[in-house]
């Protein structure tokens, strides 16, 4: 590809890459960085992994979720978007979709090469869209793969948005399940994803933003959407994920589960099913 | 009982000691872990089975359902049916006898028989006093009587109660009932330290030979049982202080089981299900028995067994002659010594009603592979370890040998049952 890599000794710690990546942008025109961010022999951390299992409500196995590994992949994110050469900063940006696919089991006990960069910088009606894009390698081989578009909202790119996504028409479903998110899940999905976004545990910062309650982690609602059918997932998987409306804590919502030709639909739901929160499509990877 | 009941298969995660590798692992966990291995092996992904019947000893009250959560969790089909059975350390027998009864009786065709305990991630509950008053203030209607229930409240309520390992009735743990035994039949401290040292060197010279590698597999980056010993010795065994029976007791952390982690399953099938599986059933169920004995009245808690084997062997018109291979639990290494001691006891098999002393047990053939002394002993579990090591074994013995295996349970319990290869 030609990016340049920069190779980190070990994922960046709480702290400074972390609040530099949360302090918002005066800038009003969208930069991304053009290198990729590296790091190699990650090991998993099992506590940490038990801790996450539980909390998103996955059995502990000896394979781990593809959605753990989007977790590990995070200190990048935040590197990258905590580079000088970024004027997109975590806070504020708005995660819009994920779609990650693991390409073979992978064990709790495999030591990981993390590599993450940002890409396709583009307009959007409301701002300015990117990518981060990520791979997860063992030995060489590439064992995982995502990429998380976030929306940075206010910022300018040069170009016209591209028009309006054929976003599928939504039908209201009968949830099969419905989950009660306690008031300290923000706090708990913190401790797990080290995710330090004040908009998931604190009320202040979340009305900074324009929601009355903290909301909770999308990751959160996509593992647990996982981790609900996680019996009925393929060995190797590809899962697609879109992020329509936070979901406020403490709340209760619902999960719609429908079988399609390509493999499971999710649909994270208000509690009636009326409208959805978080949209997942899961199929075996090809 | 028309139909032949086989054992085509068997999967356990390496046991370990409490506390150690597993200790941020559920029960449900590693249930779950134990039988996505055996699908995996056996190509079931998918697949719809019979029935599923797992235990554990120590258990939360939310896993009221651990086996059907587990099979949920698992690659099986989610129509797999499931239900837990418990009978202490014998849960993994029982568990394996109530599915091959089942499919003896032509009920079902499959089964998957499991146990799993946990005793790094035990239930920790609250006093009856303080249970009586969170109940009456949950059906408090007005906030007066909320606060009448916790004005009983005192500090000494607050104490958690670990789970006890003591007896009900008679308040003594089990290394202390198994103390009684030991001085009472007299078993010597170094034939119980020869059998532990034979024990670990067994286990361990069966891992070296591969004969676990279709019988196990990893978990959380454990390969083999962590509480095995492999370099381990009589004279290193002779050195330990004593554990239970006072300062000349005979029974030391050596030759008594560790509390472990960990979780066992056995697959079951008629021989016309395995054979449409192609899969190679190593031995049928031949024949099984349950006793019990009167513990609070002064009988060995762990010696139930002897009374089983002898009733089984004459209702078969066996004798132990007729059996190739002894697999007796491990619980501590004086029980299996009493147990042998006792099988040979005139008086105490008449003692049981039975016609005269089951017979001597060649060494030989005593535990081949080791057993829980070595292997570990999470409670539910070490039943469903023993039937598909032992069908395995017979398996390479070849057709027509037989197989007995003996498990002591709390509360003055055993299960034994024969199988015979095919």
């Amino acid at each position: 590809m030609g990016r340049d890599v920069e190779t980190l000794e070990a994922l960046p710690p709480m702290g400074a890459a972390f609040a530099k990546a949360l302090v918002p942008s005066r800038a009003g025109v969208a930069r991304i960085p053009a290198h990729a961010v590296r790091v190699d022999g990650v090991v998993q951390d099992l506590d940490r992994l038990a801790d996450y299992a539980r909390v998103c409500g996955y059995t502990l196995r000896d394979t781990v979720p593809a959605t753990w590994i989007h977790v590990l992949t995070f200190p990048l994110h935040v590197a990258l978007l905590g580079d000088r050469r970024s004027s997109v900063r975590l806070v504020g940006a708005v995660h819009a979709t994920n779609t990650m696919t693991l390409h073979r089991p992978v064990r709790a006990t495999e030591r990981l090469s993390l590599e993450v960069h940002v890409e396709n910088l583009r307009p959007h009606a409301r701002g300015a869209l990117i990518d981060l894009v990520g791979r997860a390698e063992v030995g060489g081989e590439t064992v995982w793969d995502g990429a998380s578009t976030y929306l940075a909202s206010g910022m300018e790119v040069p170009g016209h948005p591209a028009t309006a996504t054929d976003r599928e028409q939504w039908e209201p479903a009968q949830p099969i399940a419905r989950w009660r998110l306690p008031a300290h899940l923000g706090r708990d999905y913190r401790r797990v994803s080290q995710d330090p976004n004040l908009i998931h545990t604190s009320r202040i910062a979340a009305r900074a933003f324009g929601f009355a309650r903290p909301i909770i982690h999308g990751m959160w609602t996509h593992a647990r959407a996982l981790a609900a059918v996680e019996g009925r997932i393929p060995a190797t998987y590809r899962a697609e994920a879109a992020f329509l409306k936070p979901i406020l804590l403490p709340g209760t919502v619902g999960l719609a589960v429908s079988p399609n030709d390509e493999g499971l639909r999710l649909a994270v739901t208000t509690k009636d099913g009326a409208k959805p929160h978080v949209l997942l499509g899961v199929h075996p990877a090809r | 009982m028309s139909h032949t009941v086989v054992v085509a298969g068997g999967n356990r995660i390496p046991f370990a000691k409490a506390g150690g590798p597993y200790a941020r692992a559920s029960n449900h966990d590693m249930l779950t872990a134990a039988i996505d291995g055996l699908v995996a092996r056996a190509g079931l992904a998918g697949e719809r089975i019979g029935e599923v019947a797992g235990g554990a000893v120590l258990k939360h009250p939310g896993d009221f359902n651990l086996t059907r959560e587990a099979v949920l969790s698992s690659a099986l089909a989610p129509e797999t049916p499931a239900c837990d059975l418990q009978q202490a350390c014998a849960t993994g027998l029982e568990t394996t006898m109530y599915l091959a009864n089942k499919i003896a009786l032509g009920q079902l065709t499959s089964g998957i028989a499991a146990g799993v305990d946990s005793t790094s991630d035990a239930p920790i509950s609250v006093s009856d006093p303080l249970r009586r008053i969170l109940l009456k203030a949950s059906r408090a209607r007005s906030a007066q009587e909320r606060i009448a229930a916790f004005a009983k409240l005192r500090p000494a309520h607050l104490a958690p109660q670990a789970p006890s390992v003591a007896e009900p009735r008679t308040g003594l743990s089990m290394g202390e009932h198994q103390a009684l035994t030991t001085l009472r039949w007299d078993i010597d401290r170094a034939a119980q330290d020869e059998l532990a040292a034979a024990s670990h060197h067994r286990l361990a010279a069966a891992w070296d030979r591969g004969f676990f590698d279709d019988l196990v597999t990893p978990y959380l980056g454990v390969t083999r049982d962590a509480v095995l010993r492999p370099d381990t010795s009589v004279e290193r065994l002779a050195a330990l202080r004593p554990a239970f029976g006072g300062p000349d007791g005979t029974m030391t952390a050596g030759n008594s089981t560790p509390l472990s982690d960990g979780a066992a399953a056995v697959l079951l099938a008629s021989e016309e299900w395995a054979a449409e599986h192609h899969l190679t059933p190593w031995a049928k169920v031949v024949d099984a028995e349950v006793a019990a004995v009167d513990h609070p009245g002064g009988a060995d808690l762990l010696l139930a067994p002897v009374g089983a084997t002898g009733r089984l062997l004459a209702r078969q018109g066996l004798t132990v002659d007729d059996i190739d291979l002894f697999e007796i639990h491990e619980a501590f290494a004086s029980t299996v010594l009493a147990t042998l001691k006792a099988w040979q006891d005139p008086e105490y098999c008449a003692s049981l009603g039975l016609d005269g002393p089951i017979g001597a047990c060649p060494p030989e053939k005593l535990n081949v592979t080791g057993s829980s002394l070595a292997a570990g002993h999470p409670f539910a579990a070490t039943g469903a370890r023993i039937v598909p090591t032992l069908a395995k074994l017979l398996h390479e013995r070849g057709p027509g040998t037989r197989g007995l295996i003996s498990v002591c349970a709390a509360g003055g319990q055993g299960v034994v049952a024969i199988l015979e290869a095919v």
